[in-house]
């Protein structure tokens, strides 16, 4: 069984008459890179506050590193453990890009004084700079520093390239691959970019109305996930129930389109009975398996 | 490094309160000019001064309370593990989510920073003591040294209360409507003080007025006892209130 570093049960929140999570169930296996993934007001910063203990829950439990999170005691531990990037990049506007460095290393027994070299080079982050003279894009690569510097088992990044330039989107892409490859750090991030989740992420989780509609390794989604594609004979008509397994089923004329999300060999042979049926199949982007998800539900 | 960022975050605020503290001295200075006796003055006249000259030490006390309650607004809360409630209201929180992701429990950012605030509302006391005893030949007159520090004391011990407060209200109010809370709560507790007839050993206001060291010549220890008691009080409701809230 696979390690879990995060792990959350039934987990239920409200705020006033919105009930942001309904029942989250999420598990995010240890050294991997999570994506998750939903659209705006899924519950995915609800869900990242709740695992900091910023939002308390209304029921349901929750877990990082074994530990709940709702232990205000033993919470200390699991943040002492975890890099996190917050989703508006504010830091402290009083300070210096070396003061804000110098405030948080002595917090992390961990920190990584190499990284943070490193960051600050490649970032090009003036280290005398004030903060709110930053961009935003400057602020977001400083936060990535002070969380990745961290030496951190868990980075929790709340949309870490939002405000970032495209060649400055690629590093980040990279430098997380790398410290995700090399030090075993499990990187649990939310994004609106399907693209750079599809790219980094060996886990996805998609969030819908606060709960969790899809989860699991990106490669056995994108295994088992298939377009069939079934163009019918003037006089055939598609079968009134398909094999489980289909998720959707679009028809336009004679061409009928499924969404598959497993099962797929069952599927297909049905509609190669379809007299005079040609079937052909597609594999699937996360794009069409996050779009297809979110607009059944 | 709790305590440099809590410096870093009051550093000007201090710096308006000592101005506004030198401000209250430079005022008292001109009265204590301006009220010397003159070379020939009658005993009636110096008598009628005696008690001219009580009247303004006790006004210069009051004067005195007013500036450190100025100070006790202004000095306690800013960031104390809140933000501005217009703003949470939008779900906009600034720096607090930073702050709040560092392996350190709320207790200890709070005792943290309402400790900065409240050594700095000491240090405001210090100088308001010695410069008032500096300028003033009138106090000089009519008390020692050691009644001027246990005077001292007295403020700190019994504006304790009235910042606490002011962290408590820090919690849960933007730092305008804080500020205005701790003003209200301040003329509530003197207009209290001075209508309801309160037993001289839980009357803080006049424990640092008619009742202080500097006029009564006596410490008032119960109402200094009441004070920190209150004040501990306070911080208590202001950590709970800081434990529960969500960001």
């Amino acid at each position: 069984m696979t390690d879990l570093i995060i792990e959350t049960s039934q987990l239920t929140k409200s705020f006033k008459s919105k009930q942001a999570l309904r029942g989250l169930d999420l598990r995010v296996p240890a050294g991997s890179i999570f994506g998750f993934l939903g659209r705006n007001g899924a519950g995915k910063t609800t869900t990242i506050k709740t695992l900091m203990g910023l939002l308390h829950s209304d029921s349901g439990t929750a877990e990082v590193f074994g530990i709940p999170v709702a232990d205000a005691d033993r919470a200390i531990e699991i943040r002492r453990r975890i890099g996190f990037v917050t989703e508006d990049k504010e830091l402290y506007p009083y300070m210096t890009v070396e003061q804000i460095i110098a405030f948080t290393r002595p917090f992390f027994p961990k920190w990584r004084t190499d990284l943070e070299r490193r960051y600050l080079d490649m970032f090009d982050l003036p280290p005398n700079g004030r903060i709110p003279c930053l961009s935003k894009g400057m602020r977001s690569k400083l936060m990535l520093l002070l969380a990745i510097s961290r030496g951190a088992d868990l980075l929790i990044l709340d949309e870490p390239t939002d405000g970032l330039d495209p060649a400055a989107v690629e590093d980040v892409l990279r430098e997380l691959v790398a410290i995700a490859a090399s030090s075993e750090t499990t990187m649990f991030f939310s994004s609106h970019q399907l693209s750079e989740v599809d790219r980094i992420a060996d886990h996805i989780g998609i969030i819908d109305r606060g709960k969790m509609i899809v989860t699991g390794s990106l490669d056995d989604l994108k295994a088992n996930y298939q377009r069939l594609q079934i163009v019918l004979s003037d006089s055939a008509q598609p079968p009134a129930h398909w094999p489980e397994g289909v998720e959707s089923v679009h028809q336009e004329g004679r061409v009928v389109s499924l969404l598959a999300s497993h099962n797929t060999d069952a599927i297909a042979a049905q509609a190669q009975s379809i007299p005079g049926a040609t079937v052909e199949r597609f594999p699937v982007t996360l794009k069409e398996i996050f779009l297809e998800h979110v607009r059944s539900n | 490094m709790l305590w440099q960022k809590g410096w870093l975050e009051t550093r000007f605020r201090l710096l308006f309160t000592l101005g506004l503290t030198a401000f209250v001295l430079s005022v008292q200075h001109s009265a204590h000019i301006a009220s010397a006796p003159t070379p020939h003055a009658t005993a009636a006249v110096l008598s009628a001064r005696m008690h001219a000259n009580e009247v303004i030490l006790s006004a210069m006390t009051f004067a005195n309370a007013i500036s450190l309650i100025v100070v006790c607004a202004m000095l306690a809360g800013a960031g104390i593990a809140t933000q501005p409630s217009f703003q949470a209201a939008k779900g906009v929180h600034g720096s607090s989510l930073f702050t709040l992701s560092l392996p350190v429990s709320r207790l200890r950012l709070l005792a943290t920073r309402a400790a900065i605030g409240w050594l700095e509302c000491v240090a405001e006391i210090a100088l308001l003591c010695v410069g008032t005893w500096l300028v003033s030949p009138l106090l000089r007159q009519m008390a020692t040294r050691t009644e001027m520090a246990e005077y001292a004391v007295t403020l700190v011990a019994c504006v304790s209360t009235l910042y606490f407060l002011s962290v408590l209200l820090a919690t849960f109010l933007d730092d305008q409507w804080r500020t205005w809370g701790t003003m209200i709560a301040a003329v509530a507790f003197y207009q209290i003080s001075h209508h309801a007839s309160l037993p001289a050993s839980v009357d803080i206001i006049q424990a640092i007025g008619k009742n202080s060291p500097i006029i009564a010549h006596t410490v008032p220890w119960s109402a200094m006892v009441f004070s920190v008691v209150l004040a501990a009080a306070l911080f208590f409701a202001a950590l709970k209130v800081a434990q529960s809230r969500e960001y």
